[in-house]
């Protein structure tokens, strides 16, 4: 412990909202500030100062970790991060993605309610754009941008079954998604089932299921069925800015497992997913 | 040489960490284009020395001492390329990186305000009060003396304070 007699009463009271001060000067400083109106002020100011900066670093942790070096990391030497550079999602860029995923993420929601038959037919010049669209992307590049808008929601909107209704949840899904599942149970990964979600992707309906870790970042994992006699197994790791996902094809289903990139045991987890769901 | 096993799980160890390495980083450069090639040289650093990580105490402070060592190393070598002379910058109390300029791209505000402290505040503040290390290892991490740690973390949670009311005049 430091002895901090002598220094200003502002480095005192710091070190003693630290602990880093001995038992005696402890009692001290805290006698001081029940009885001293500036040494009051002054505690009040530093555990403000606190408050404040607790919640500014903590933005931090959400700025996205550049993709090349998750990959440098990961996949050791052979890939040169100096060539294979990918622009680091700074949050600016982040910001300007977030409302095309967000509005193309709005325009599924809109196919599940139905609605979207209606408006194709009402509509007379729309031909062109949206089956460029279809030919261009895949059912992942879709799940992505899901899991990129919803790993945002709070706990009161991540999911649209909650996990207190956990036993309907798998005769809801497997009956709209044609694939038969068990909830896979994560706690042993560190993972809190929240609940589901119907989605469409590729124009596919998409069981999701949404986990959540102890930090707080979002898992989902993801699947719809796929051509019959499909059972490759094999899994493909794929990457979309801060975003990794784990895919592959068993037993006429294609699954995904989607988190962070800077995750380093999605594929130890989608493993897990895989023998259990 | 160890296993490949023990690499491969220090490479996972270490790709958890980087959201907060890069914050780490981020204290130190104040502004994320040098924090982001700052990040990629210490895991790069990091992975050739890992035999050299006994495993014990934080992997976070390990990292961190060597980002602290090569960041320190960075700015030595733009003082020598600028002409500024080739005093040892660990010598110096503040490193005189300027925290504004184009390369400074901030997610919002608040870092912005947080970044234009005064070096040395932030990166001492988020080592004792956001991540709970010790003032001896943040000052062993920062090598710098432990009473430095102490005036630093006062004069940033003061000037953090102040920046409440500064935010709240903003919005008035």
């Amino acid at each position: 412990m430091q002895s901090t007699k002598g220094l200003p009463l502002d480095v005192r009271l710091s070190a003693y909202i630290d602990g880093e001060v001995n038992e005696a000067e402890r009692k001290e400083l805290e006698q001081l500030v029940a009885r001293d109106d500036e040494a009051r002020r002054v505690f009040d100011m530093l555990q403000a100062g606190n408050a404040f900066g607790n919640k500014a670093f903590e933005e931090f942790l959400h700025d996205p970790v550049p993709l090349s070096l998750v990959r440098r990391i990961k996949q050791g030497p052979g890939v040169n991060p100096k060539i294979e550079r990918v622009v680091t999602a700074t949050p600016r860029q982040a910001k300007q993605r977030l409302w095309p995923r967000a509005l193309a993420a709005s325009v599924a929601l809109l196919l599940v309610g139905g609605s979207t038959g209606f408006i194709i037919g009402k509509t007379s010049n729309d031909d062109t754009q949206p089956v460029n669209l279809a030919a261009a992307r895949t059912w992942l590049d879709d799940i992505a941008d899901y899991h990129r808008v919803y790993a945002r929601q709070t706990a009161e909107h991540l999911v649209e079954v909650p996990a207190s209704a956990e036993g309907k949840i798998e005769g809801w899904l497997a009956s709209n998604v044609g694939v038969n599942f068990s909830l896979p149970d994560l706690s042993d990964k560190g993972l809190t089932f929240e609940g589901a979600r119907l989605l469409v992707a590729a124009g596919k309906p998409v069981a999701q299921l949404m986990y959540r870790d102890q930090d707080g970042d979002v898992f989902a994992i993801c699947f719809l069925k796929s051509t019959p006699g499909s059972t490759d197994g094999k899994m493909t790791e794929s990457m979309r800015d801060d975003i990794a996902m784990i895919s592959w094809q068993k037993a006429g289903a294609s699954y995904v497992v989607v988190g962070p990139s800077s995750d380093a045991n999605l594929h130890q987890l989608a493993t897990a997913v895989s023998t259990a769901i | 040489m160890r296993p490949a096993a023990e690499s491969n799980e220090f490479r996972r160890d270490l790709v958890s960490v980087l959201p907060k390495l890069r914050r780490f980083a981020m204290t130190l450069t104040r502004n994320a284009a040098d924090a982001d090639d700052l990040v990629q040289e210490v895991c790069e650093r990091a992975i050739t020395r890992y035999h050299l990580w006994n495993g014990e105490g934080r992997l976070e402070s390990w990292i961190y001492a060597m980002t602290r060592n090569l960041w320190i190393d960075e700015i030595r070598k733009r003082r020598v390329r600028t002409g500024s002379g080739t005093v040892d910058a660990s010598e110096q109390d503040e490193l005189s990186i300027e925290a504004s300029g184009e390369k400074a791209v901030y997610v919002n505000q608040l870092q912005k305000m947080i970044l234009s402290m005064p070096e040395g505040l932030a990166s001492v503040f988020l080592l004792v009060n956001i991540e709970g290390h010790s003032y001896r290892e943040a000052a062993d991490i920062l090598k710098i003396p432990i009473g430095t740690v102490m005036s630093r973390l006062s004069t940033a949670r003061l000037r953090l304070a102040a920046m409440i009311t500064e935010t709240t005049e903003r919005r008035a």
